[in-house]
C-alpha cells in the first residue's frame, strides 16, 4: 500500500523526466550507431563511428587537447573553488549576522546565465576597448594589461577564474552547511587538549568536511566534463585562441554544426555518448569512495 | 452553511477556474487555422542586422502578390547552422531559408531539405563562379539562388593617407612603405582581429593570394596536381606572418567587431574586409572617408599571378522540400532571381547582387566589383575544402593564429592544413 502511492506522488516527475531527460538521451545514443546524410538517418553501422572518434581529423588531434583543457579546468575548479569557498565559508560561521546577506550576495553572479557572464567578460577584457586593462594601466600595472583572452597561456586561466567566480555562491553555501553541521563540542574538546585553532581547523574541521568536499568534487566533476556556455562565449566554437579554451562540448558543437561532413550526427552523437560514459563511470566511482569514506567516519 | 462547507466550495471553485485557464491557454499551442487566401510565407537568415531592409523588399513582393505575406526572421550567424538543420528537420520549419554555400551547404543537401531549382528558374547567364555555391556536390544540381557576391579587399581611410601624405601602393614595395609610415605615425596600419579565427583565412588571400598564385593555384590544389605543402602556399603564408608587425598588438585578442571600431575610430589607416562590412563601417561612422585597394602582387609570385580579389556567393536563398505553401514559396524564390529583386538587395542591403546585370549603386561596392571582375579568383578554402571535417578555415584559422603568436612556423601549419583535409577526393582535372 505504502509502496504505491509512493509511486503515485513521484509518477508526474519520473513522467517528466523520461520524456525530456531520458527519451532525448536514449534517442541520441542510438544515433551513434547509424550512418547520417545531414539530418536523414542512414542505415546501422554498429561501432564505426566510434571508432572514427579514435583515427580521423578532426579528432585525432582535437580530441586529446579538449580531453586535456577538460581535466586542467577540473583541477583549477577544486583548487580555487574549493580554498576559497571553505575560506569564506569559515569566516562567515563566526559572523552569523551578517552571513544571510553575504551569501546571497555570493550567490547572485550564478543567478546570470552563463553566456552573458562570458560575453560581458569579453568585452570588459579586450585588449583596445576594455575597462580592465585601462584600469590596470591607470593603476601602474602595465605589465598585467595583457591581451586576456588573445594568449593561450591566459586565456584558460580566464576561464577557470570566471567559472571559480560565477559559482562561488554554491560551494559557499555547500560547505556553510557542512560547517553547520559539525558539533562545536569536538571543538572545544580539541582546544582544552591544548590545540590551537589552526590545529583544530586542519585535524578536526577539515576532516570532517571531507564528506562535503566529496560532493563538491563529484558536481565539479560533472560540470567541468560538460562545459559549454562559457568557453563558447570566451573562445567561439573553435576554443580561440589557438584552441586553447577548446572543450570536448565545443567539438561537439563544431563537428554537429559546423562543418560540411555530412555524417556529422553519427559522429558527434558518437562524441556524445563517449562523454556520457566518462562523466557517468567518473561521478559512479567517486561517489562509491565517497560512501565508503563516509561509512569509515560514521562506523 | 458551515465553514468548512464554505471553504470547500471555495477550494473546488478555485481548482475547476484553473483547471479552465490552464485548457484555454493549451489552445494556444494548437496550430493556427489559416483562413481561405492569405498565404504566409517564412523566411529565414542569419543577418539580423538587415531585418529591416528585407522587410522593405518583401513589402513590394507582397503588392504585386496580394494574398501572399512574408515573415523575415533574423538569426545570430554563429547559432544559424544549428537552427537551421533543426528547424528545417521539424515541421514549423521556413518556406524559403537562407542557406551556407558550398561545402556548408551539403549537409543540409543531404538531408532532403531543399528542393532543386534546375527547372523552375533560368540560371544560363549567371556567373558560374557564384553559381558554384549553391549546387549539390553529388547530383550538381542547383538548390539554392544566390544572393550576393562577397569578396574581401583592404578598405582605406582616404583622410588618413592624406595626411601621413601616402596614396594607393600600386606595387608591394609602396604597401610595405605605407604600413610602414602608418605604424611610425603610432597609428594601426591594418585593423586585423584575429580572435575570430575565421577572418585569418579570408586576410591571407587579401594580403598574399599572388604569392600563391590565386586561381590557377586553386585549380591546382582542387584537381590535385598540388597540395599545401607547395612551396608557393609556404612562402604566402610566411609572407603573412612577416606582415604580423603591422597587424594590432594583441591582434590575437581582438575580436572582428573590434578591429571594425578601430577602423571607424580612426585608430587604423586599413581593414581587411568584405563587401559585406561596407554598410556597417558607414552605419558606425558616416562622416568615415572610406577607400578600398587591391593589394599589389607580392614578389616572387609564380608566373602571370597578379593582384586578385578571393569572391565567392553568400547568403544563397533556397527552397524548403517540406514548405506548406511550395507553390508561394517557388513564386518568393523566382521572384528573388529577378534584376528587380537584385536592385533592391544592391540598393538597401548594400550588397554586390548576384543577378547578372544589376549594378550595386553604392560607389565603393561598385568599384570592389570591377576590381573583383578584372581579376579574381576563389576563396579556395571555402569553395574546396569545407565539405567535410574538419572544414579546411577552421584548421587554417587556429594554425594563422599559432603563427602570429609565434607557437609554430608556416611549413608547420602547413603541414597539418594538408593533414586534416585527408577528407578531400581531389575532381578530375579539366
Amino acid at each position: 500500500m505504502r509502496r504505491r502511492t509512493a509511486l503515485l506522488f513521484t509518477a508526474p516527475a519520473l513522467l517528466l523526466f523520461a520524456v525530456f531527460i531520458l527519451y532525448p538521451m536514449f534517442t541520441m545514443f542510438s544515433y551513434a550507431f547509424f550512418s547520417w546524410a545531414g539530418t536523414a538517418r542512414g542505415g546501422f553501422v554498429g561501432l564505426d563511428n566510434f571508432v572514427t572518434l579514435f583515427t580521423r581529423a578532426p579528432f585525432t588531434t582535437d580530441l586529446p587537447r579538449a580531453a586535456m583543457n577538460n581535466l586542467t579546468f577540473f583541477i583549477g575548479l577544486m583548487v580555487f573553488q574549493n580554498s576559497i569557498g571553505i575560506g569564506i565559508a569559515y569566516a562567515l560561521q563566526s559572523r552569523p549576522r551578517i552571513r544571510q546577506s553575504l551569501q546571497t550576495i555570493y550567490a547572485t553572479p550564478y543567478l546570470i546565465g552563463p553566456i552573458i557572464v562570458g560575453y560581458l567578460w569579453s568585452l570588459l577584457l579586450s585588449p583596445v576597448f576594455g575597462p580592465v586593462n585601462s584600469a590596470l594601466r591607470a593603476l601602474g600595472l602595465d605589465s598585467l594589461a595583457v591581451a586576456w583572452l588573445g594568449e593561450p597561456s591566459t586565456a584558460p586561466w580566464v576561464v577557470i577564474g570566471v567559472s571559480v567566480w560565477q559559482w562561488i555562491g554554491f560551494p559557499v553555501l555547500l560547505y556553510g552547511a557542512a560547517f553547520g553541521g559539525i558539533p562545536a563540542e569536538l571543538g572545544e574538546a580539541a582546544r582544552m587538549d591544548g590545540a590551537t585553532n589552526r590545529q583544530v581547523f586542519f585535524r578536526v574541521t577539515l576532516p570532517l568536511l571531507m564528506p562535503a568536499v566529496g560532493t563538491m568534487t563529484v558536481l565539479t566533476f560533472i560540470f567541468a566534463m560538460e562545459v559549454f556556455a562559457l568557453p563558447y562565449a570566451f573562445g567561439g566554437s573553435t576554443g580561440s585562441p589557438a584552441g586553447s579554451i577548446d572543450f570536448v562540448s565545443l567539438l561537439f558543437y563544431r563537428v554537429a554544426f559546423g562543418s560540411g561532413a555530412t555524417d556529422a550526427i553519427g559522429n558527434a552523437s558518437a562524441l556524445a555518448v563517449l562523454l556520457f560514459l566518462v562523466i557517468f563511470g567518473g561521478a559512479f566511482a567517486a561517489t562509491r569512495l565517497l560512501r565508503r569514506y563516509e561509512s569509515r567516519l560514521v562506523g | 452553511m458551515s465553514s468548512t462547507a464554505r471553504s470547500g466550495r471555495l477550494r473546488r471553485a478555485l481548482a475547476i477556474g484553473i483547471a479552465a485557464t490552464f485548457a484555454a491557454s493549451l489552445t494556444a499551442c494548437a496550430p493556427t487555422q489559416s483562413d481561405g487566401s492569405d498565404v504566409t510565407l517564412t523566411v529565414w537568415s542569419w543577418r539580423p542586422e538587415d531585418v529591416d531592409s528585407y522587410n522593405k523588399i518583401f513589402d513590394v513582393f507582397e503588392k504585386e502578390n496580394p494574398g501572399i505575406t512574408v515573415e523575415f526572421k533574423a538569426f545570430k550567424a554563429t547559432e544559424y547552422n544549428q537552427i537551421l538543420a533543426t528547424g528545417l528537420a521539424g515541421s514549423e520549419g521556413p518556406d524559403v531559408p537562407q542557406v551556407r554555400s558550398f561545402g556548408d551547404l551539403q549537409p543540409t543537401v543531404a538531408a532532403g531539405s531543399l528542393v532543386a531549382l534546375d527547372d523552375d528558374i533560368d540560371f544560363s547567364t549567371w556567373d558560374p563562379n557564384l553559381m558554384a555555391t549553391a549546387l549539390g556536390a553529388d547530383d550538381g544540381k542547383i538548390y539554392a539562388v544566390p544572393l550576393a557576391r562577397q569578396m574581401w579587399q583592404m578598405y582605406y581611410n582616404k583622410d588618413i593617407f592624406e595626411q601621413e601624405g601616402l596614396e594607393v601602393p600600386t606595387t608591394w614595395d609602396e604597401f610595405i612603405d605605407v604600413n610602414q609610415t602608418l605604424l611610425d605615425a603610432d597609428l594601426i596600419p591594418m585593423s586585423l582581429g584575429a580572435k575570430d579565427s575565421w577572418t585569418l583565412p579570408l586576410t591571407h588571400e587579401v594580403v598574399a593570394a599572388s604569392r600563391f598564385g590565386g586561381g590557377e593555384f586553386a585549380e591546382k590544389r582542387v584537381t590535385g596536381q598540388t597540395d599545401f605543402n607547395d612551396p608557393d602556399w609556404v612562402a604566402s603564408t610566411e609572407l603573412f606572418g612577416e606582415l604580423a608587425k603591422f597587424f594590432p598588438k594583441d591582434t590575437t585578442g581582438i575580436t572582428f567587431g573590434d578591429a571594425q571600431a578601430l577602423f571607424t575610430s580612426e585608430r587604423a589607416g586599413m581593414f581587411p574586409g568584405g563587401a559585406a562590412d561596407l554598410a556597417p563601417l558607414q552605419a558606425a561612422n558616416p562622416d568615415l572617408n572610406i577607400g578600398v585597394f587591391q593589394v599589389p602582387a607580392a614578389p616572387d609570385s609564380p608566373e602571370g599571378s597578379g593582384a586578385t580579389t578571393a569572391n565567392w556567393a553568400d547568403g544563397n536563398f533556397g527552397l524548403s522540400s517540406k514548405s506548406k505553401h511550395p507553390e508561394e514559396a517557388l513564386a518568393l524564390i523566382q521572384w528573388m532571381a529577378t534584376p528587380e529583386f537584385g536592385q533592391m538587395v544592391a540598393d538597401d542591403i548594400k550588397q554586390i547582387s548576384a543577378v547578372p546585370g544589376v549594378q550595386p549603386s553604392d560607389p565603393i561596392l561598385r568599384e570592389m566589383n570591377e576590381l573583383a571582375n578584372a581579376s579574381g579568383s576563389p576563396y579556395l578554402l571555402y569553395s574546396g575544402f569545407c565539405g567535410g571535417s574538419p572544414c579546411g578555415i577552421t584548421t587554417w584559422g587556429s594554425g594563422l593564429q599559432e603563427l602570429l603568436l609565434g607557437s609554430k612556423d608556416a611549413t608547420t601549419i602547413s603541414k597539418e592544413l594538408e593533414e586534416s583535409v585527408s577528407w578531400f577526393t581531389p575532381a578530375p582535372a579539366q
